[in-house]
């Protein structure tokens, strides 16, 4: 896609919006409805909200929050959390999700991407990969938000999530994530001619260059955008205007 | 004016009916073929697969009732996405089946080794009939789709979107029946304006 995509990433516990450094001491930031209008009367091109306990706590995320969102705004919104079965991923899209998000149970039973691929269609499947770089060491992919390690490595996993029929690819540096310390964007690189679906860069983001470096660096599809949003004073708009003065291609807010 | 949004039990009707909501339209959800007669306008909206979408509609009598309704009484009918591609008379997503019919014509799979494949995200569209595209700021419009629609008659064509080599059919027209591959009430203040001038140009 030629248009990138400026996604800002709500994460959730229950029905309130938080945001961590490196997936802990996560603060409260406020109600996710009222952040989406926002974000949509500002142009974001999509909205991803994943509640990250959901796995964990063994249930799913919460459908009402969902059909409330997608009822007062105007974009698409990718869920998850806790997505588990095909009928769970039913119970996302009937309350009104445009895509599910699949993340620890993808990576635990890679046939669950595939059949629900089949029902919904790829692109509706968004997998999400949360990995972490230590040192000069290996990405290692990790599941139940962020807490525990994969042995996969993680072009195999990759590779398996895509031939299962994962319609779109999130990848989250964790040990940026939150960290306003910018993109790891040789993370991106070394993954994205692998990748035959869209890419979304996930993690780090601090400033407008961060975005800018890892667009002219990686042809990733898209960013997602957190603490920047919700800490730090900064808007789509202004964002976007930036975005464009740099010659990055996207849609005007 | 009364909406009948056709519900097949996969997809998320609910941005669809604030959509017209937003308008002053009332909504009315469906879920039997019996329904169909009532409103002013039908929406064949939705996620899914071409093939478990068509067994739904089958299943809930309907199919049969959208034939009679939109090609025998002509009622106004706007499909979206995969909506839009049930209008084919085949569909190859999960082997070969049978659309609605009313634009000859297949669905298959895009096919570039050069383009990503979900088609994902904000593209902008080239209107070929103007009368769908009034007022509309940027016509840049939400696609989520891996399957494109190929009619036999290039004059339903109402607007195509360039993906790498190819122009993909972006929206349709053809008498009452109206398609749209992207998702208007996904698309901001241009997918409203769209859906609006779908109401002013087929109802």
């Amino acid at each position: 896609m030629k248009l990138k995509r400026i996604m800002p990433l709500f994460l959730l516990k229950g029905t309130r919006l938080v945001k961590g450094v490196r997936f802990r001491q996560f603060v409260d930031v406020g109600d996710p409805l009222s952040q989406a209008m926002i974000y949509d009367a500002q142009g974001a091109d999509e909205i991803i909200i994943v509640d990250i306990e959901a796995s964990q706590k063994g249930r799913l995320i919460d459908g009402d929050l969902i059909s409330a969102i997608i009822r007062k705004t105007r974009l698409p919104i990718a869920a998850g959390g806790g997505i588990k079965t095909v009928e769970d991923g039913r119970a996302c899209f009937r309350a009104g999700a445009d895509k599910i998000v699949i993340n620890t149970h993808a990576v635990c039973t890679p046939g669950l991407i595939r059949d629900l691929a089949d029902e919904f269609g790829r692109q509706a499947v968004v997998v999400s990969i949360d990995v972490s770089c230590d040192g000069n060491a290996a990405y290692v992919p990790y599941i139940y938000s962020g807490s525990k390690s994969v042995s996969v490595p993680l072009e195999e996993l990759l590779d398996s999530c895509i031939q299962h029929g994962a319609g779109e690819i999130v990848l989250t540096a964790i040990n940026r994530e939150g960290t306003l310390s910018g993109f790891e964007n040789k993370l991106y690189a070394g993954v994205r001619d692998r990748i035959s679906v869209p890419l979304i860069a996930s993690g780090g983001c601090g400033c407008y260059d961060d975005m800018a470096g890892l667009f002219h660096s990686v042809d990733v599809d898209g960013c997602a955008l957190g603490t920047m949003l919700s800490l730090r004073d900064y808007d789509i708009v202004r964002i976007k205007a930036y975005l464009t003065g740099e010659k990055i291609l996207l849609r005007e807010s | 004016m009364n909406i009948g949004i056709i519900n097949n039990g996969i997809s998320n009707v609910g941005s669809v009916v604030s959509a017209f909501e937003f308008y002053r339209h009332t909504t009315e959800l469906i879920d039997t073929g019996s329904r169909l007669k009532i409103p002013d306008i039908l929406v064949l909206a939705g996620v899914g697969c071409f093939n478990v979408a068509a067994e739904r509609l089958k299943q809930n009598g309907i199919w049969e009732a959208l034939q009679e309704e939109v090609i025998v009484r002509r009622k106004p009918v706007l499909g979206i996405c995969l909506g839009m591609q049930l209008f084919a008379s085949i569909g190859y997503e999960n082997g070969a089946n049978p659309g609605l019919g009313w634009m000859p014509g297949k669905v298959i799979r895009i096919d570039d080794p050069a383009v990503r494949v979900p088609h994902m995200g904000w593209d902008e569209v080239s209107p070929a009939e103007q009368s769908l595209f009034n007022r509309i700021k940027s016509n840049c419009f939400y696609f989520m789709h891996s399957y494109h629609f190929v009619p036999d008659d290039p004059s339903v064509i109402a607007a195509t979107t360039k993906y790498g080599k190819q122009e993909l059919v972006a929206a349709v027209i053809k008498d009452n029946i109206v398609g749209a591959q992207f998702h208007p009430e996904k698309s901001q203040g241009d997918g409203m304006r769209f859906l609006f001038n779908v109401l002013e140009r087929i109802v």
